[in-house]
């Protein structure tokens, strides 16, 4: 199989292997903390600073670790990222750590970086590792920023909490509840699919 | 009684699945056929209720009087992690076929949000003993309801008019969608 | 080495590495979130009582707690009471602040709360029934006044404004409060009165 350019490498991760749209993975988090695109924006951005460093960790040391304790290991990687990621969301963005609750621990369940590890970081060069994780970060933070940002803007009519609706417009509550983010992500599911057998012409 | 609210409030109002958004991946994967998701979900309790025990021991007798709280997400995910190989071992000597019924889920289970989320949001309410116990095995049978519930639907569905691009988890989510605008129903039920 | 003993020892390094690594960070932060934790109470306090500097905890129990304002010239400036009770959806945690006279609540703010968002969460934000706190009887139980009026003036001491389409969680955090204040009501006077006998020599 031909190695992709560094470009292919990255760019995977923001359509053709979506974390979210087309590998859904990740869902508690992606469907939890998007009712406002701060939130959103928040949680992506932590998964992505543990997604990232535990890729560049487990590809450095990945030839000193045994095969029978890698999971354990990643594991125990992983989970320091996100205890880091929680202590420092707790002592600096006190309020967005509120806003957040038991989502950032849970960082550590999130199959896409328990995946990543396994599927590639295990496997590759710490710079290819990096690259991946760049990929697929920005691609959760993009599909997390499109569902926070329809949530917000038609639950709340505000975008950021500023308003950006106008006061002819009377909120749909029903977004910011979970049903409303269930039903959201399954439209954009539906879409994304829609929109992958159109231009690939099935 | 205290109890019985905190296990219909983990089964009802505050729905594992259909309010915390845990055990999203397996409700998913697992919920096409009735008979697969009565086992996930039973097994999936099994593990719950066990640890709600266990990261209670650890939280209140090891990691707070040492203050070592900051160690919770690292000790509770290495303690669901080898409960689940446990519970794997366990299965396969005792009950080779349900541990055949049972398959691949076993495993999956370690990612299951779900149980991440039971032991930190038992941790975060400070409950004591048996509340944890309760709430673990409460959360653990509101994740069965959800999953068998989306089960039964999905079973129809598949004989139904499903657009394309919908088919699968796309139809899926809606269909949570809406199970959890019934499950809103049931707010206000404890006061 | 055998690779049972290489296992071994590289599960070790990594929980010890990743132990110590933990243990930097908490002690760096921790500092830094119990001051988080107290400036948010800090706020609720500043927000429901005037002219507080000086802040005592009088008094802590399950789901209570009083703490005694003391002003400038170290009068006392007031009472801040934080209850936590049931809501509609899940726990409510408030605060809400008496003159040193135990005659008024001064103000009310919602610390914690899990409402239904969009309707009963309005609690923490809506003016019309936040504001409609200041200056209420704090003698008795207060009622709810349904519909809300749009002028304070126009609402009696002991009633409070409902916010419409959160009629159960304004009910809620009108139980809390009235709960809450005879409790603290009650403790306030003993001690007071227990201040008027040991005058010189006491110590709470």
């Amino acid at each position: 199989m031909a190695t992709k350019s560094i470009k292919a490498e990255y760019l995977k991760g923001l359509w053709d292997e979506n974390p979210v749209f087309r590998q859904l993975l990740g869902m508690c988090p992606t469907l939890a903390v998007t009712g406002t695109v701060i939130t959103g924006i928040a949680m992506s951005l932590a998964t992505a600073f543990v997604l990232i460093l535990s890729s560049l960790v487990v590809a450095s040391v990945k030839k000193l670790i045994p095969s029978q304790v890698r999971i354990a290991s990643y594991i125990v990687v992983i989970a320091s990222f996100v205890t880091i990621a929680d202590q420092v969301l707790k002592a600096y963005f006190y309020p967005i750590s509120e806003a957040l609750g038991p989502y950032v621990p849970l960082i550590v369940v999130n199959c896409i970086i328990l995946g990543r590890q396994e599927a590639f970081s295990s496997k590759n060069s710490v710079g290819r590792s990096f690259i991946d994780a760049l990929g697929m970060s920005s691609g959760f933070i993009l599909a997390l920023l499109l569902l926070s940002s329809i949530r917000e803007i038609l639950g709340a009519g505000t975008f950021l909490g500023y308003q950006v609706m106008g006061p002819w417009f009377t909120p749909w509550i029903i977004m910011i509840l979970p049903a409303g983010a269930f039903i959201t992500l399954g439209i954009l599911l539906g879409v994304a699919l829609l929109i992958e057998s159109k231009t690939k012409g099935s | 009684m205290e109890l019985i609210a905190i296990f219909i409030s983990a089964v009802l109002v505050q729905n594992f699945v259909l309010y915390y958004f845990l055990g999203i991946c397996p409700f998913l994967g697992v919920s096409k056929k009735i008979d697969s998701a009565v086992s996930m979900g039973l097994a999936v309790t099994f593990v719950m209720t066990i640890t709600a025990i266990v990261s209670w021991l650890i939280n209140n007798l090891i990691l707070i009087p040492y203050d070592l709280a900051f160690l919770q997400i690292v000790s509770f995910i290495l303690v669901i992690a080898s409960l689940v190989q446990l519970v794997e071992m366990f299965i396969r000597k005792i009950s080779p076929p349900l541990y055949q019924a049972l398959g691949i889920y076993l495993p999956l289970i370690t990612t299951n949000c779900a149980i991440m989320g039971l032991a930190l949001i038992a941790a975060l309410n400070e409950y004591a003993f048996l509340e944890t116990v309760v709430f673990g095995f409460g959360s653990g049978m509101g994740f069965t309801l959800a999953i068998v519930l989306m089960a039964g639907i999905r079973e129809q569905l598949d004989l139904a008019d499903v657009p394309e691009p919908l088919k699968g988890a796309g139809i899926a989510l809606i269909v949570a969608g809406i199970m959890a605008l019934a499950f809103n129903g049931f707010i206000g039920m404890l006061s | 080495m055998n690779l049972s003993t290489r296992m071994i020892l590289v599960l070790t390094s990594v929980g010890l590495i990743s132990g110590g690594f933990l243990a930097g960070v908490a002690t760096l932060t921790k500092e830094k979130i119990a001051l988080n934790v107290q400036a948010e109470i800090e706020e609720a306090i500043q927000e429901v009582v005037d002219d507080a500097e000086v802040n005592t905890v009088l008094h802590e129990e399950e789901n209570l707690v009083i703490y005694q304002e003391t002003g400038k010239e170290g009068m006392i400036a007031g009472y801040a009471v934080q209850a936590t009770g049931v809501g509609f959806q899940d726990k409510i945690t408030l605060m809400f602040g008496l003159d040193p006279a135990l005659e008024k609540i001064t103000g009310l703010t919602i610390i914690d709360q899990k409402e239904t968002p969009g309707l009963g969460a309005k609690i923490e934000d809506w003016d019309a029934f936040l504001k409609f706190w200041e200056n209420r009887n704090a003698s008795g139980p207060l009622s709810l006044r349904k519909p809300p009026v749009s002028d304070i003036k126009k609402l009696p001491p002991d009633e409070v404004n409902t916010i419409t389409a959160a009629t159960i969680s304004s009910q809620k955090v009108l139980d809390i409060v009235n709960s809450s204040l005879e409790r603290a009501r009650k403790l306030l006077q003993q001690g007071k009165g227990e201040t008027k006998e040991q005058d010189g020599n006491e110590k709470h």
